[in-house]
């Protein structure tokens, strides 16, 4: 499942995104933080992409937001660039 | 989901009719019922586009405002040219402190998603004779009949019952789509954004990409979507178009080509130069075009005296 996640938001960071253009407010974006979050929460991992896609709107200022890791609580780094 | 989205499809084909009644007024009761519906879903784009722009300003806004954090973007850059996630780490740092950020966020595009999808189900509607929202009875059969250049607006490609004509203007609209997207994204990239050093290729695979991408999501969508939606999504991807267009040549975005075209055009228009212009070019610009430009025109010593009052 969390696998299946992962392929889906890989194909739209390559072929869908980049139509356009960069425009996430936040660092890392807001596709790769959902990969991050689905794979260390899963379903929880879910609510937390929705909420950062909430955050993610035209009011906000933006920032670096990863996602922390379930045991050491330190951020997740992968797939961020 | 159908009793979540019962307001959209009321609020949907309320616009549509209420420009359609409208454009009665202008058009003759009875008169053209094809270009009364067309233009009605035009109507719904520029409405939906007129209350976006608020949010459209505010991006161009908070775009100016980089003009200041330049040196600080420059300095980022330089301290981590090896890294380019140390590099976006600390430019979306650099923005949250001083509460600006250039980027759109999804929202403008998410936002648009349920009332494409709604038209989607009203104009479903039509085709199939079910009544959503307020489209219903004699206006039902009406927009049943309107065509758009012969083709019938709640028609798809893929429908049994469509004929050559129909095929012919869906294709047409896919390729219009297609072109116009890819138009506004190359300007964006090539006139609309501040020069990176490294963005270059990454500049150039992105273009391959669209130009494949783009015909195949419009196609494959495309042919499945009612005539009418595709008049939607081509209205509004023209108008983002001449939005961009318009900002790009009158307001752009300061560090990018276009900005340092048009303080040519301004230094070369009033002869006196404006000492301010002057420094904001100078400051983010190639160093060999803003050299150059001042000896061009400094008559005597005019210009340097007025630049060291201020």
């Amino acid at each position: 499942m969390r696998k299946a996640f992962a392929v889906i938001i890989k194909i739209y960071q390559k072929w869908i995104s980049p139509a356009f253009g960069p425009r996430c407010k936040y660092y890392p974006s807001c596709s790769t933080y959902a990969t991050n979050a689905v794979s260390e929460y899963g379903a929880k991992g879910l609510a937390m992409t929705a909420w950062r896609l909430v955050r993610c709107n035209p009011w906000s200022h933006g920032g670096v937001d990863y996602v922390l890791s379930k045991s050491s609580k330190q951020p997740i780094k992968t797939g961020a660039n | 989901m159908g009793s979540i989205l019962n307001p959209l499809y009321y609020a949907v084909s309320w616009v549509i009719v209420t420009f359609h009644s409208l454009l009665g007024y202008i058009f003759g009761e009875n008169e053209s019922e094809s270009i009364k519906w067309s233009l009605s879903i035009i109507g719904l784009v520029i409405l939906i586009r007129i209350i976006l722009i608020p949010l459209f300003v505010k991006q161009i806004k908070s775009q100016r405002a980089l003009t200041a954090l330049q040196p600080h973007m420059k300095e980022i850059q330089k301290k981590h040219k090896d890294d380019r996630q140390k590099q976006s780490e600390e430019m979306m740092k650099l923005y949250k402190e001083h509460k600006t950020n250039p980027l759109a966020s999804c929202f403008p595009i998410l936002a648009q998603a349920p009332i494409f999808f709604a038209l989607f189900t009203v104009l479903n509607g039509i085709a199939r004779n079910t009544p959503h929202g307020v489209l219903k009875g004699d206006l039902l059969l009406s927009a049943q009949e309107a065509k758009f250049f012969g083709a019938n607006l709640s028609s798809t490609f893929l429908s049994s019952d469509v004929n050559t004509q129909t095929k012919l203007v869906i294709v047409a609209l896919i390729v219009f789509m297609s072109a116009t997207t890819f138009t506004t994204q190359r300007q964006l990239m090539v006139k609309g954004m501040p020069k990176m050093d490294s963005s270059n290729n990454m500049m150039l695979q992105q273009q391959k990409i669209m130009l494949y991408v783009f015909p195949v999501i419009f196609a494959v969508s495309g042919v499945n979507f009612p005539v009418g939606v595709l008049i939607y999504w081509s209205t509004t991807n023209l108008w983002t178009f001449g939005q961009q267009f318009y900002v790009i040549k009158r307001n752009p975005t300061p560090g990018s080509p276009a900005y340092e075209e048009l303080m040519k055009k301004r230094t070369v228009k009033d002869n006196g130069a404006p000492p301010t212009t002057n420094e904001d070019g100078t400051t983010q610009t190639d160093p060999g075009i803003e050299q150059s430009k001042p000896q061009q025109r400094q008559q005597p010593s005019k210009g340097s005296k007025k630049k060291k009052k201020k």
